[in-house]
């Protein structure tokens, strides 16, 4: 974060130098490039804070110098992604294609993203090419939607799967976003695929405290949340397996400017967090910073070092 | 295991959080008053012109108004939304955005300044022989001060509430620890960087205060 000031005051003093650059075609034509000072994109939100700075930790160990900047959403950060101004974001596969074939074929293109990671990322890669950008190797980890229930719903019904939902004929209404009526991941998949009876959906949002109070008060069943949700516990939830694979891979992926970052050096930082980051770690990680208000900076930091990635 | 302190609990007031985010709460004050400081700056630079040619040809005057007031209007999401083409995110982004900002309060205010200048005044200095340059200097200027020194007021605590919306582009001094704690329901963040917000628009609005009654001694002569 001191950086991040310093840098303010450097491109202060740069001034009206900085606008983004035109020539995009160079950037997707020329070798792929090793920038030694490298930008880490966040998009704001704890698990992408958390992210980025374990990417940028990794990649000063390797001998970059990096700073990091926090953009509101990927409308900002992606067109600042291909015009060099940030050089590596973490992504999710299934969600980030699915933006990049809406923004390349339109808003009413036919979804990309698949349950299937290689389906997906080879949709994925093969839209980020033309834009400069480069994929790296997916890991472990996997933010995808999810449904939880209370325990004790799940005990007295004898639910671990949402094909057992669907089975034991249980009526039930939904806490999520409103999108979730037309979804096909969301009330109309766990209909069709699952055949869960769900007779409503309760606007509350996706893995709100709202939502899950509405759980655990009984005045829903069903809640809608995310696989690195690390407060399930604490509301006395837990997830039902995806045992049909509904949702899609949105597996953790870094995407890097190919021009500036797509060279052997940030690939091999950035991919030895693939065989060692898993969703539980996320999920924790996600958990201290949420729950427990410690910096994201010093959580990743602790985390790298505690699995000797650091060293 | 989770340590029991005021942050874990999430309360409004943490010392904790003061202790722990020392760093990071200077480094969002040096930004927030950085871009503060540049946008205000170079709005008055382009400001005071601007009202000179609005006065002296009233032709100008009509347009000039009515394009700042314009832009005053834009809605400052979408204001950094469509500057970003030109600039990237860069804190040069929120600069000319909040200079925009300005200028309206700034050229209204310098404006009524010089025209509340009395035209006996302005005769008086003309038969003592003063040309436009001098008069313009030593008479009007300092007369328009007032005027323009709220103005500048205005404008300066307008901004320095303003950059807080720098922290869609990552530029926003403590609007980032705003923005970022109102996402994760982070209480202590949220009231530490709105009050520090607060104080530093006081601050400002004092420290102009002060500036404006030493360089027009004669108001408070008047006065008092």
């Amino acid at each position: 974060m001191r950086r991040h000031a310093a840098a303010a005051v450097l491109l202060l003093a740069v001034g009206c130098a900085t606008g983004p650059s035109l020539e995009t075609r160079g950037r997707v034509t020329a070798p792929p490039g090793d920038g030694r000072h490298l930008t880490v994109g966040s998009a704001g939100f704890t698990e992408s804070d958390v992210l980025a700075h374990m990417y940028a930790l990794l990649l000063d160990h390797a001998g970059f110098t990096t700073s990091l900047i926090t953009v509101a959403n990927r409308e900002l950060y992606e067109p600042a992604l291909e015009s060099g101004r940030i050089d590596v974001v973490p992504e999710f596969a299934a969600t980030f294609a699915d933006w990049l074939n809406a923004r390349t074929h339109g808003p009413d293109a036919p979804p990309v993203g698949s349950p299937d990671l290689g389906t997906t990322m080879k949709a994925l890669r093969r839209l980020a090419a033309p834009r400069g950008l480069t994929v790296l190797d997916p890991g472990r980890a996997v933010d995808r939607n999810a449904f939880a229930v209370t325990r004790v719903y799940a005990r007295e019904h004898r639910l671990r799967t949402l094909s057992d939902l669907g089975g034991s004929g249980l009526k039930v209404r939904l806490a999520a976003g409103d999108e979730c009526v037309r979804r096909p991941y969301c009330a109309p998949g766990l209909r069709k695929v699952y055949g869960i009876d769900v007779i409503g959906v309760d606007p509350k949002g996706v893995g709100t405290t709202q939502a899950k109070r509405a759980v655990q008060s009984g005045r829903d069943q069903v809640v809608l949340t995310t696989t690195t949700d690390a407060t399930l516990d604490a509301f006395g939830l837990v997830l039902l397996a995806d045992d049909r694979h509904l949702q899609n891979a949105d597996h953790v992926v870094p995407v890097v400017g190919r021009s500036r970052a797509g060279g052997a050096r940030v690939t091999k930082a950035l991919g030895a967090l693939n065989p060692v980051l898993t969703t539980q770690d996320l999920a924790s990680m996600n958990d201290q910073v949420d729950s427990r208000r410690r910096l994201p900076g010093d959580v990743a930091r602790a985390y790298l070092e505690d699995k000797g990635l650091l060293k | 295991m989770p340590p029991d302190d005021c942050l874990a609990r999430n309360e409004w007031i943490c010392g904790a959080y003061l202790r722990t985010r020392r760093h990071i709460l200077l480094d969002a004050v040096a930004q927030h008053l950085q871009l503060t400081a540049a946008s205000v700056l170079i709005a008055l630079v382009i400001a005071v012109p601007l009202a000179l040619l609005a006065r002296r040809w009233a032709g100008i005057a009509g347009p000039v108004l009515a394009v700042t007031t314009i832009l005053y209007t834009v809605p400052s999401l979408a204001m950094f939304s469509l500057l970003l083409p030109l600039y990237g995110l860069s804190p040069t982004l929120v600069v000319a955005g909040l200079v925009l900002y300005s200028l309206t309060l700034l050229v209204r205010n310098i404006l009524a300044g010089l025209r509340a200048v009395p035209e006996e005044t302005r005769r008086a200095a003309h038969g003592m022989g003063y040309g436009p340059i001098r008069l313009l200097v030593t008479v009007e200027l300092p007369l328009a001060l007032p005027a323009a020194m709220a103005g500048l007021r205005i404008a300066t605590v307008s901004a320095i509430s303003l950059v807080t919306i720098g922290a869609i582009v990552g530029f926003g001094g403590l609007g980032n620890l705003i923005y970022a704690g109102m996402n994760t329901y982070f209480k202590a963040q949220v009231l530490t960087a709105s009050v520090l917000c607060v104080l530093i628009a006081v601050a400002a609005d004092l420290l102009l205060l002060g500036v404006q009654r030493l360089i027009t001694p004669w108001a408070r002569a008047a006065r008092g």
